[in-house]
Protein backbone atom coordinates (compact mmCIF):
# COMPACT_ATOMS: atom_id res chain seq x y z
CA UNK A 1 0.00 0.00 0.00
CA UNK A 2 3.09 2.33 0.97
CA UNK A 3 5.78 2.40 -0.80
CA UNK A 4 8.24 3.29 2.33
CA UNK A 5 9.60 0.13 3.90
CA UNK A 6 8.81 -0.61 7.48
CA UNK A 7 11.72 1.93 8.65
CA UNK A 8 11.24 1.57 12.69
CA UNK A 9 8.26 -0.54 14.57
CA UNK A 10 7.00 0.16 17.85
CA UNK A 11 6.84 -2.86 18.88
CA UNK A 12 4.71 -4.38 22.31
CA UNK A 13 5.11 -7.78 23.40
CA UNK A 14 2.87 -9.46 26.51
CA UNK A 15 1.95 -6.14 27.70
CA UNK A 16 0.05 -5.87 31.42
CA UNK A 17 -1.29 -2.53 33.42
CA UNK A 18 -2.76 -3.02 36.75
CA UNK A 19 -4.25 -0.59 38.71
CA UNK A 20 -5.54 -1.39 42.48
CA UNK A 21 -5.41 -5.36 41.46
CA UNK A 22 -7.65 -5.27 38.38
CA UNK A 23 -6.05 -5.92 35.09
CA UNK A 24 -6.65 -2.96 33.04
CA UNK A 25 -4.30 -4.53 30.33
CA UNK A 26 -3.37 -8.13 29.74
CA UNK A 27 -0.89 -9.70 27.39
CA UNK A 28 -1.18 -7.43 24.96
CA UNK A 29 1.08 -7.59 21.55
CA UNK A 30 0.93 -5.25 18.89
CA UNK A 31 3.25 -4.06 16.40
CA UNK A 32 2.91 -0.27 14.92
CA UNK A 33 4.99 0.47 12.14
CA UNK A 34 6.31 3.58 10.23
CA UNK A 35 3.93 5.03 7.58
CA UNK A 36 0.62 2.97 8.37
CA UNK A 37 -2.00 3.99 10.28
CA UNK A 38 -2.91 1.67 13.27
CA UNK A 39 -6.26 2.16 15.04
CA UNK A 40 -7.09 1.10 18.15
CA UNK A 41 -10.71 0.37 18.73
CA UNK A 42 -12.91 -0.81 21.95
CA UNK A 43 -15.73 -0.32 23.89
CA UNK A 44 -15.41 2.20 26.94
CA UNK A 45 -13.23 1.09 29.65
CA UNK A 46 -11.52 -1.53 27.41
CA UNK A 47 -8.02 0.53 28.34
CA UNK A 48 -7.58 1.93 24.94
CA UNK A 49 -6.14 5.44 26.88
CA UNK A 50 -4.15 3.02 29.37
CA UNK A 51 -1.99 1.78 26.14
CA UNK A 52 -1.52 5.32 25.03
CA UNK A 53 -0.12 6.29 28.81
CA UNK A 54 1.74 2.80 29.06
CA UNK A 55 3.81 3.98 25.66
CA UNK A 56 3.92 7.16 27.07
CA UNK A 57 5.15 6.10 30.03
CA UNK A 58 3.28 7.64 32.31
CA UNK A 59 1.58 4.55 33.98
CA UNK A 60 3.78 1.47 35.12
CA UNK A 61 3.73 -1.82 33.54
CA UNK A 62 4.78 -4.93 32.96
CA UNK A 63 5.98 -6.36 29.05
CA UNK A 64 7.66 -4.90 26.77
CA UNK A 65 7.48 -1.59 24.90
CA UNK A 66 10.56 -1.30 22.82
CA UNK A 67 11.19 1.08 19.60
CA UNK A 68 13.07 -0.54 16.77
CA UNK A 69 14.49 1.77 15.11
CA UNK A 70 16.67 1.42 11.47
CA UNK A 71 19.75 3.10 11.50
CA UNK A 72 18.80 5.80 8.14
CA UNK A 73 16.15 7.43 10.93
CA UNK A 74 18.72 8.61 13.33
CA UNK A 75 19.39 7.13 16.65
CA UNK A 76 18.31 7.83 20.59
CA UNK A 77 14.82 7.78 21.81
CA UNK A 78 11.98 8.00 19.53
CA UNK A 79 9.87 10.79 19.77
CA UNK A 80 6.47 10.72 20.65
CA UNK A 81 4.21 13.33 19.64
CA UNK A 82 0.94 13.22 21.69
CA UNK A 83 -2.53 14.76 21.14
CA UNK A 84 -4.48 14.18 24.34
CA UNK A 85 -8.60 13.39 23.75
CA UNK A 86 -9.58 16.84 26.08
CA UNK A 87 -7.92 19.56 26.29
CA UNK A 88 -10.16 21.24 29.81
CA UNK A 89 -9.86 24.53 28.40
CA UNK A 90 -9.65 26.97 30.78
CA UNK A 91 -12.04 29.86 28.71
CA UNK A 92 -10.23 32.89 30.49
CA UNK A 93 -6.59 31.67 30.61
CA UNK A 94 -4.53 34.31 29.55
CA UNK A 95 -2.33 32.10 27.00
CA UNK A 96 -2.40 32.03 23.03
CA UNK A 97 -2.14 29.61 20.75
CA UNK A 98 1.90 31.43 20.14
CA UNK A 99 2.47 30.76 23.89
CA UNK A 100 1.38 27.36 23.47
CA UNK A 101 3.79 26.86 21.06
CA UNK A 102 6.34 28.88 22.62
CA UNK A 103 6.10 26.78 26.30
CA UNK A 104 6.99 24.10 24.52
CA UNK A 105 9.65 24.95 22.07
CA UNK A 106 11.90 27.67 24.38
CA UNK A 107 14.03 28.00 27.17
CA UNK A 108 13.39 31.37 27.78
CA UNK A 109 10.52 31.95 29.91
CA UNK A 110 7.08 33.04 27.90
CA UNK A 111 6.70 36.49 29.99
CA UNK A 112 9.86 37.97 28.63
CA UNK A 113 8.40 37.01 24.71
CA UNK A 114 8.21 34.28 22.57
CA UNK A 115 11.57 33.37 20.59
CA UNK A 116 12.18 34.13 17.08
CA UNK A 117 12.37 30.60 16.57
CA UNK A 118 9.28 29.25 18.65
CA UNK A 119 7.76 31.65 16.26
CA UNK A 120 8.68 30.99 13.01
CA UNK A 121 8.20 27.09 14.06
CA UNK A 122 4.48 27.91 15.36
CA UNK A 123 3.45 29.58 12.49
CA UNK A 124 5.24 27.53 10.18
CA UNK A 125 3.15 24.27 11.15
CA UNK A 126 0.06 26.38 11.71
CA UNK A 127 0.00 27.47 8.50
CA UNK A 128 0.68 23.77 7.34
CA UNK A 129 -2.26 22.45 9.27
CA UNK A 130 -4.26 25.55 7.38
CA UNK A 131 -4.69 27.36 10.92
CA UNK A 132 -2.22 29.84 10.51
CA UNK A 133 -4.47 33.15 11.32
CA UNK A 134 -5.11 31.16 15.19
CA UNK A 135 -1.01 31.99 16.11
CA UNK A 136 -2.69 34.82 18.49
CA UNK A 137 -5.80 33.36 19.38
CA UNK A 138 -6.28 32.77 22.81
CA UNK A 139 -6.36 28.80 23.63
CA UNK A 140 -9.96 29.06 25.39
CA UNK A 141 -11.49 30.84 22.21
CA UNK A 142 -11.09 28.03 19.71
CA UNK A 143 -13.52 25.64 18.61
CA UNK A 144 -13.35 21.87 18.81
CA UNK A 145 -12.25 21.59 15.45
CA UNK A 146 -9.75 24.39 15.80
CA UNK A 147 -8.18 23.11 18.68
CA UNK A 148 -7.66 20.08 17.28
CA UNK A 149 -5.73 21.42 14.60
CA UNK A 150 -3.64 23.07 16.56
CA UNK A 151 -2.81 20.07 18.86
CA UNK A 152 -1.85 18.42 15.87
CA UNK A 153 0.10 21.74 14.51
CA UNK A 154 1.95 21.17 17.36
CA UNK A 155 2.81 17.21 17.71
CA UNK A 156 3.91 17.75 14.26
CA UNK A 157 6.41 20.53 14.86
CA UNK A 158 8.19 18.18 16.42
CA UNK A 159 8.92 15.44 13.90
CA UNK A 160 7.67 12.88 15.60
CA UNK A 161 8.66 9.18 15.03
CA UNK A 162 5.50 8.04 16.85
CA UNK A 163 2.25 10.11 16.74
CA UNK A 164 -0.70 9.12 19.36
CA UNK A 165 -3.91 10.54 18.79
CA UNK A 166 -6.78 10.39 21.24
CA UNK A 167 -10.18 10.39 19.98
CA UNK A 168 -9.28 12.77 17.31
CA UNK A 169 -12.95 13.77 16.38
CA UNK A 170 -14.71 13.58 19.19
CA UNK A 171 -16.06 16.89 19.49
CA UNK A 172 -16.10 17.72 16.18
CA UNK A 173 -19.00 17.72 13.53
CA UNK A 174 -18.75 15.56 10.64
CA UNK A 175 -17.56 18.47 8.28
CA UNK A 176 -14.70 19.30 10.24
CA UNK A 177 -13.85 15.63 10.83
CA UNK A 178 -13.85 15.13 7.16
CA UNK A 179 -11.46 17.92 6.96
CA UNK A 180 -9.51 16.58 9.92
CA UNK A 181 -9.11 13.29 8.19
CA UNK A 182 -8.08 14.06 4.82
CA UNK A 183 -5.52 16.31 6.15
CA UNK A 184 -4.47 13.67 8.16
CA UNK A 185 -3.81 11.44 5.45
CA UNK A 186 -1.91 14.06 3.42
CA UNK A 187 0.07 14.62 6.01
CA UNK A 188 0.76 10.98 6.75
CA UNK A 189 1.69 10.19 3.05
CA UNK A 190 4.31 12.96 3.25
CA UNK A 191 6.06 12.00 6.38
CA UNK A 192 6.93 8.88 8.30
CA UNK A 193 5.75 8.63 11.49
CA UNK A 194 3.98 5.61 12.87
CA UNK A 195 0.56 6.92 13.52
CA UNK A 196 -1.41 5.22 16.11
CA UNK A 197 -5.32 6.22 16.67
CA UNK A 198 -8.19 5.83 19.27
CA UNK A 199 -11.43 5.96 17.82
CA UNK A 200 -14.94 4.89 18.07
CA UNK A 201 -15.33 6.30 15.08
CA UNK A 202 -15.64 3.37 12.83
CA UNK A 203 -16.10 4.89 9.90
CA UNK A 204 -12.73 6.86 10.41
CA UNK A 205 -11.31 3.57 10.70
CA UNK A 206 -12.46 1.81 7.91
CA UNK A 207 -11.91 4.41 5.34
CA UNK A 208 -8.08 5.62 7.62
CA UNK A 209 -6.35 2.96 8.88
CA UNK A 210 -4.52 0.28 7.79
CA UNK A 211 -4.46 -2.00 10.36
CA UNK A 212 -6.51 -2.28 13.38
CA UNK A 213 -6.01 -3.66 16.78
CA UNK A 214 -9.46 -4.34 18.74
CA UNK A 215 -9.10 -4.52 22.34
CA UNK A 216 -10.70 -4.99 25.32
CA UNK A 217 -8.66 -5.74 28.34
CA UNK A 218 -6.43 -7.89 25.53
CA UNK A 219 -6.39 -7.88 21.94
CA UNK A 220 -9.51 -9.34 20.80
CA UNK A 221 -8.28 -9.45 17.39
CA UNK A 222 -5.66 -7.30 14.87
CA UNK A 223 -4.64 -7.28 11.51
CA UNK A 224 -5.64 -5.15 8.17
CA UNK A 225 -8.95 -3.21 8.46
CA UNK A 226 -10.97 -4.88 5.92
CA UNK A 227 -9.95 -8.30 7.60
CA UNK A 228 -10.68 -7.70 11.10
CA UNK A 229 -14.29 -5.56 10.79
CA UNK A 230 -16.30 -8.65 10.48
CA UNK A 231 -19.30 -8.87 12.16
CA UNK A 232 -18.05 -11.69 14.47
CA UNK A 233 -14.97 -9.71 16.06
CA UNK A 234 -17.49 -6.81 16.82
CA UNK A 235 -19.50 -9.08 19.01
CA UNK A 236 -17.07 -10.34 20.69
CA UNK A 237 -15.64 -6.85 21.64
CA UNK A 238 -18.93 -5.27 21.80
CA UNK A 239 -21.42 -7.81 22.72
CA UNK A 240 -23.64 -9.58 20.58
CA UNK A 241 -26.15 -6.90 19.67
CA UNK A 242 -23.60 -4.94 18.16
CA UNK A 243 -23.13 -4.52 14.23
CA UNK A 244 -21.29 -2.21 11.82
CA UNK A 245 -24.63 -0.02 10.98
CA UNK A 246 -24.17 1.28 7.88
CA UNK A 247 -26.26 5.07 7.38
CA UNK A 248 -27.25 6.29 4.38
CA UNK A 249 -24.49 8.65 3.17
CA UNK A 250 -23.34 8.19 0.18
CA UNK A 251 -19.58 7.26 1.65
CA UNK A 252 -21.02 4.85 3.79
CA UNK A 253 -20.67 6.08 6.76
CA UNK A 254 -19.73 3.48 9.34
CA UNK A 255 -20.71 3.52 13.57
CA UNK A 256 -20.74 0.85 15.86
CA UNK A 257 -24.43 0.69 17.51
CA UNK A 258 -23.73 -1.01 20.87
CA UNK A 259 -26.73 -2.83 22.45
CA UNK A 260 -29.18 -0.58 24.34
CA UNK A 261 -28.34 2.12 21.93
CA UNK B 1 23.83 45.72 54.76
CA UNK B 2 23.26 48.62 57.08
CA UNK B 3 24.51 50.79 53.71
CA UNK B 4 22.81 50.10 51.31
CA UNK B 5 19.68 49.79 53.43
CA UNK B 6 20.31 53.46 54.39
CA UNK B 7 21.49 54.84 50.65
CA UNK B 8 18.03 53.03 49.65
CA UNK B 9 16.18 55.34 52.13
CA UNK B 10 17.98 58.23 51.37
CA UNK B 11 17.33 57.65 47.67
CA UNK B 12 13.47 57.27 48.50
CA UNK B 13 13.57 60.42 50.32
CA UNK B 14 14.69 62.24 47.33
CA UNK B 15 11.97 60.80 45.10
CA UNK B 16 9.25 60.74 47.61
CA UNK B 17 9.25 64.31 49.04
CA UNK B 18 5.95 64.00 50.25
CA UNK B 19 5.00 64.00 53.91
CA UNK B 20 3.98 60.56 54.38
CA UNK B 21 7.87 59.39 52.95
CA UNK B 22 9.62 61.20 55.73
CA UNK B 23 9.22 59.02 58.69
CA UNK B 24 11.45 56.24 58.42
CA UNK B 25 9.17 53.77 59.49
CA UNK B 26 7.03 54.34 56.05
CA UNK B 27 10.36 54.18 53.70
CA UNK B 28 10.88 51.04 55.27
CA UNK B 29 6.64 49.59 54.64
CA UNK B 30 7.25 51.35 51.18
CA UNK B 31 10.13 49.11 50.60
CA UNK B 32 8.88 46.33 52.33
CA UNK B 33 5.37 46.20 49.77
CA UNK B 34 7.46 47.25 46.74
CA UNK B 35 9.79 43.78 47.57
CA UNK B 36 6.91 41.29 48.73
CA UNK B 37 3.88 42.32 46.76
CA UNK B 38 5.73 41.90 43.18
CA UNK B 39 7.04 38.70 44.58
CA UNK B 40 3.67 37.43 45.67
CA UNK B 41 2.01 38.83 42.41
CA UNK B 42 3.75 36.95 40.19
CA UNK B 43 4.25 34.11 41.75
CA UNK B 44 -0.03 34.37 41.68
CA UNK B 45 -0.47 34.06 38.01
CA UNK B 46 0.28 30.17 38.12
CA UNK B 47 -1.32 30.02 41.73
CA UNK B 48 -4.51 30.92 40.10
CA UNK B 49 -4.26 29.04 36.80
CA UNK B 50 -3.57 25.74 39.21
CA UNK B 51 -6.90 27.13 41.15
CA UNK B 52 -4.35 26.87 44.40
CA UNK B 53 -5.76 29.91 45.92
CA UNK B 54 -7.08 28.38 48.95
CA UNK B 55 -3.60 26.13 49.41
CA UNK B 56 -2.14 29.51 49.96
CA UNK B 57 -4.70 30.55 52.53
CA UNK B 58 -3.81 27.04 54.12
CA UNK B 59 0.20 27.83 54.25
CA UNK B 60 -1.46 31.28 55.70
CA UNK B 61 -3.03 29.97 58.39
CA UNK B 62 -0.15 27.74 59.27
CA UNK B 63 1.81 30.56 60.48
CA UNK B 64 -0.56 30.49 63.82
CA UNK B 65 1.17 27.29 64.19
CA UNK B 66 4.44 28.23 63.30
CA UNK B 67 4.46 31.09 65.75
CA UNK B 68 3.23 29.04 68.02
CA UNK B 69 6.15 26.25 67.69
CA UNK B 70 8.46 28.95 67.56
CA UNK B 71 7.43 30.58 71.14
CA UNK B 72 7.32 27.53 72.77
CA UNK B 73 10.38 26.28 71.24
CA UNK B 74 12.40 29.26 71.78
CA UNK B 75 13.47 30.00 68.30
CA UNK B 76 12.34 32.46 66.62
CA UNK B 77 8.99 32.84 65.12
CA UNK B 78 10.07 34.95 62.17
CA UNK B 79 11.94 31.34 61.68
CA UNK B 80 9.75 28.67 62.24
CA UNK B 81 6.68 30.40 60.61
CA UNK B 82 8.67 29.99 57.32
CA UNK B 83 9.88 26.65 57.95
CA UNK B 84 6.69 25.32 59.12
CA UNK B 85 4.77 26.52 56.24
CA UNK B 86 7.46 24.99 53.87
CA UNK B 87 6.92 21.98 55.90
CA UNK B 88 3.24 22.04 55.50
CA UNK B 89 3.28 22.78 51.28
CA UNK B 90 5.47 19.99 50.70
CA UNK B 91 3.04 17.74 52.73
CA UNK B 92 0.07 19.01 51.32
CA UNK B 93 1.23 18.21 47.61
CA UNK B 94 2.29 14.76 48.21
CA UNK B 95 -0.74 13.42 49.84
CA UNK B 96 -2.32 15.40 47.28
CA UNK B 97 -0.52 13.37 44.37
CA UNK B 98 -1.28 9.70 46.39
CA UNK B 99 -5.31 10.22 47.14
CA UNK B 100 -7.92 10.21 44.70
CA UNK B 101 -9.10 13.16 46.86
CA UNK B 102 -9.89 16.35 45.16
CA UNK B 103 -6.83 18.97 45.98
CA UNK B 104 -9.37 21.01 47.66
CA UNK B 105 -10.46 18.20 50.28
CA UNK B 106 -7.04 17.43 51.00
CA UNK B 107 -5.83 21.27 51.23
CA UNK B 108 -8.86 21.76 54.19
CA UNK B 109 -7.96 18.66 56.05
CA UNK B 110 -4.39 20.46 56.38
CA UNK B 111 -5.82 23.55 56.89
CA UNK B 112 -8.06 22.50 59.89
CA UNK B 113 -5.38 20.24 61.22
CA UNK B 114 -2.70 22.77 61.50
CA UNK B 115 -5.13 25.83 62.75
CA UNK B 116 -6.30 23.20 65.48
CA UNK B 117 -2.30 22.18 66.06
CA UNK B 118 -1.59 26.19 66.42
CA UNK B 119 -5.05 26.84 69.10
CA UNK B 120 -4.52 23.17 71.04
CA UNK B 121 -0.41 24.80 71.28
CA UNK B 122 -1.46 28.60 72.43
CA UNK B 123 -4.10 27.69 74.80
CA UNK B 124 -2.09 25.40 76.46
CA UNK B 125 0.53 28.33 76.67
CA UNK B 126 -0.74 31.69 78.33
CA UNK B 127 0.68 34.95 76.99
CA UNK B 128 1.37 33.78 73.55
CA UNK B 129 -1.56 35.35 72.30
CA UNK B 130 0.17 39.10 72.44
CA UNK B 131 2.96 37.67 69.89
CA UNK B 132 -0.14 36.43 67.47
CA UNK B 133 -1.65 40.06 66.78
CA UNK B 134 1.61 40.93 64.86
CA UNK B 135 1.19 38.17 62.85
CA UNK B 136 -2.65 38.17 62.42
CA UNK B 137 -2.73 41.57 61.03
CA UNK B 138 0.32 42.04 59.79
CA UNK B 139 2.56 45.42 60.05
CA UNK B 140 4.38 46.70 57.13
CA UNK B 141 5.20 49.71 59.46
CA UNK B 142 7.05 47.68 61.97
CA UNK B 143 9.14 45.60 59.39
CA UNK B 144 12.95 45.55 60.85
CA UNK B 145 16.17 45.44 58.56
CA UNK B 146 16.68 41.89 58.85
CA UNK B 147 13.29 41.06 57.51
CA UNK B 148 13.36 43.65 54.65
CA UNK B 149 16.60 41.55 53.58
CA UNK B 150 15.26 38.63 53.51
CA UNK B 151 12.09 39.85 51.62
CA UNK B 152 14.87 41.04 48.96
CA UNK B 153 16.43 37.86 49.12
CA UNK B 154 13.22 36.19 48.22
CA UNK B 155 12.37 39.16 45.49
CA UNK B 156 15.48 37.45 43.77
CA UNK B 157 14.73 33.46 44.97
CA UNK B 158 10.91 34.30 42.83
CA UNK B 159 12.46 35.32 39.56
CA UNK B 160 15.25 32.99 39.39
CA UNK B 161 12.32 30.21 39.82
CA UNK B 162 10.25 32.01 37.82
CA UNK B 163 12.65 32.32 34.62
CA UNK B 164 13.62 28.53 35.03
CA UNK B 165 9.89 27.05 36.05
CA UNK B 166 7.52 29.48 34.46
CA UNK B 167 6.79 27.75 30.96
CA UNK B 168 6.98 24.21 32.86
CA UNK B 169 4.28 25.75 35.32
CA UNK B 170 2.04 27.00 32.70
CA UNK B 171 2.44 24.00 30.78
CA UNK B 172 1.43 22.10 33.78
CA UNK B 173 -1.85 24.01 34.23
CA UNK B 174 -3.22 23.29 30.94
CA UNK B 175 -2.61 19.41 30.73
CA UNK B 176 -0.64 17.14 32.93
CA UNK B 177 -0.68 13.77 30.65
CA UNK B 178 0.64 16.43 27.93
CA UNK B 179 3.01 18.41 30.04
CA UNK B 180 4.86 14.88 30.85
CA UNK B 181 4.79 13.87 27.64
CA UNK B 182 6.79 17.12 26.79
CA UNK B 183 9.33 16.05 29.28
CA UNK B 184 8.16 18.32 32.72
CA UNK B 185 8.90 16.59 35.78
CA UNK B 186 5.64 16.66 36.99
CA UNK B 187 6.43 16.16 40.83
CA UNK B 188 9.61 18.27 41.12
CA UNK B 189 8.13 21.00 39.83
CA UNK B 190 4.64 20.93 42.05
CA UNK B 191 7.00 20.52 45.01
CA UNK B 192 9.12 23.55 44.04
CA UNK B 193 5.97 25.75 43.39
CA UNK B 194 4.30 25.02 46.53
CA UNK B 195 8.25 25.82 48.68
CA UNK B 196 8.16 29.19 46.67
CA UNK B 197 4.59 29.66 47.81
CA UNK B 198 5.19 28.72 50.98
CA UNK B 199 8.37 31.89 51.20
CA UNK B 200 6.31 34.39 49.50
CA UNK B 201 3.42 34.21 51.75
CA UNK B 202 5.23 33.83 54.82
CA UNK B 203 6.99 36.69 53.72
CA UNK B 204 3.85 38.54 52.77
CA UNK B 205 2.09 37.89 56.43
CA UNK B 206 4.82 40.65 57.49
CA UNK B 207 3.14 43.22 55.72
CA UNK B 208 -0.83 42.38 55.66
CA UNK B 209 -0.99 39.34 57.91
CA UNK B 210 -3.02 35.95 57.80
CA UNK B 211 -5.86 36.52 56.96
CA UNK B 212 -5.20 38.89 53.90
CA UNK B 213 -2.24 37.00 53.02
CA UNK B 214 -3.88 35.04 50.21
CA UNK B 215 -5.23 38.25 48.87
CA UNK B 216 -1.71 39.37 47.86
CA UNK B 217 -0.96 36.32 45.54
CA UNK B 218 -5.14 35.94 43.99
CA UNK B 219 -5.99 39.65 43.53
CA UNK B 220 -3.56 41.05 41.34
CA UNK B 221 -3.71 38.04 39.26
CA UNK B 222 -7.26 37.89 38.88
CA UNK B 223 -7.05 41.48 37.93
CA UNK B 224 -5.05 40.49 35.15
CA UNK B 225 -7.08 37.91 34.02
CA UNK B 226 -9.86 40.31 33.00
CA UNK B 227 -7.48 42.03 31.06
CA UNK B 228 -4.60 40.06 29.43
CA UNK B 229 -5.19 37.33 26.90
CA UNK B 230 -1.72 36.51 26.49
CA UNK B 231 1.00 34.81 28.87
CA UNK B 232 3.42 37.75 28.98
CA UNK B 233 1.13 40.87 29.69
CA UNK B 234 -0.61 38.32 32.16
CA UNK B 235 2.78 38.46 34.64
CA UNK B 236 3.49 42.20 33.78
CA UNK B 237 -0.24 43.57 34.08
CA UNK B 238 -0.21 41.33 37.82
CA UNK B 239 3.04 42.82 39.15
CA UNK B 240 1.83 46.57 37.77
CA UNK B 241 -1.38 46.16 40.20
CA UNK B 242 0.57 44.86 42.86
CA UNK B 243 2.90 47.73 42.71
CA UNK B 244 0.38 50.40 41.91
CA UNK B 245 -1.73 48.85 44.51
CA UNK B 246 1.22 48.60 47.12
CA UNK B 247 1.69 52.30 47.03
CA UNK B 248 -1.19 53.71 46.97
CA UNK B 249 -2.26 51.98 49.68
CA UNK B 250 0.44 53.07 51.39
CA UNK B 251 -0.24 56.51 51.13
CA UNK B 252 -3.85 56.52 51.48
CA UNK B 253 -3.60 54.20 54.86
CA UNK B 254 -1.03 57.53 55.57
CA UNK B 255 -4.14 59.87 54.93
CA UNK B 256 -6.83 57.92 56.10
CA UNK B 257 -5.25 56.80 59.15
CA UNK B 258 -5.99 52.71 58.95
CA UNK B 259 -4.29 49.41 59.01
CA UNK B 260 -1.30 49.73 56.28
CA UNK B 261 -1.93 46.17 54.71
CA UNK B 262 -5.74 45.88 54.75
CA UNK B 263 -5.69 49.49 52.81
CA UNK B 264 -3.26 47.85 50.29
CA UNK B 265 -5.50 45.30 50.09
CA UNK B 266 -8.48 47.37 49.34
CA UNK B 267 -6.29 49.16 46.65
CA UNK B 268 -5.80 46.00 45.20
CA UNK B 269 -9.84 44.82 45.20
CA UNK B 270 -10.20 48.39 43.70
CA UNK B 271 -8.33 47.30 40.74
CA UNK B 272 -10.11 44.23 40.31
CA UNK B 273 -13.06 45.92 40.16
CA UNK B 274 -12.14 48.45 37.56
CA UNK B 275 -10.89 45.75 35.29
CA UNK B 276 -13.62 43.93 35.74
CA UNK B 277 -15.98 46.66 34.57
CA UNK B 278 -13.04 47.04 31.39
CA UNK B 279 -13.88 43.35 30.85
CA UNK B 280 -17.49 43.74 30.82
CA UNK B 281 -17.44 46.50 28.64
CA UNK B 282 -15.03 45.25 26.12
CA UNK B 283 -16.61 43.99 22.71
CA UNK B 284 -15.92 40.41 21.89
CA UNK B 285 -16.10 39.43 25.99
Amino acid sequence: MKETGHLHTLSIRNLTVRKGGAAILEGVDADIRCGEVTALVGPNGAGKTTLLQAILGQVPYTGEIRFCRAREHGEGEPRIGYVPQHLPLDRDAPVTVLDFFALTSQRRPVFLGSSRKSREAAQESLSRAGMGHLLRRPLGRLSGGELQRVLFALALRDDPDILLLDEPVSGVDVAGEELFCDFLSQVHRSSRFSLLLVSHDLSVVTRHADQVICLNRRIVCRGATTEVLTPENLAAMYGSGAHLFRHSHADGHGHIHEPGD
Amino acid sequence: MDGILSGVFALMGHLLPFPFAEPAFMKRALLGLLLVAPAAAAIGVPLVQHRMAFFSDAIGHSAFTGVALGLILGISPSWTVVVFGAVVAVAIVLVRGRTGLSPDTVTGVFFSAVVALGIAIISRERGLTRNLQAFLYGDPLAVTDAELAWMAALLLLVSAWLALFYNRILLLGIHEGFARTKGVPVRAVEISFALVVALVVTAAIRAVGILLVTALLVIPAASARNVARAAAPALWISVGVALLSGVSGIVASWYLDTATGATVVLAAACCFAFTALYRAARPEG
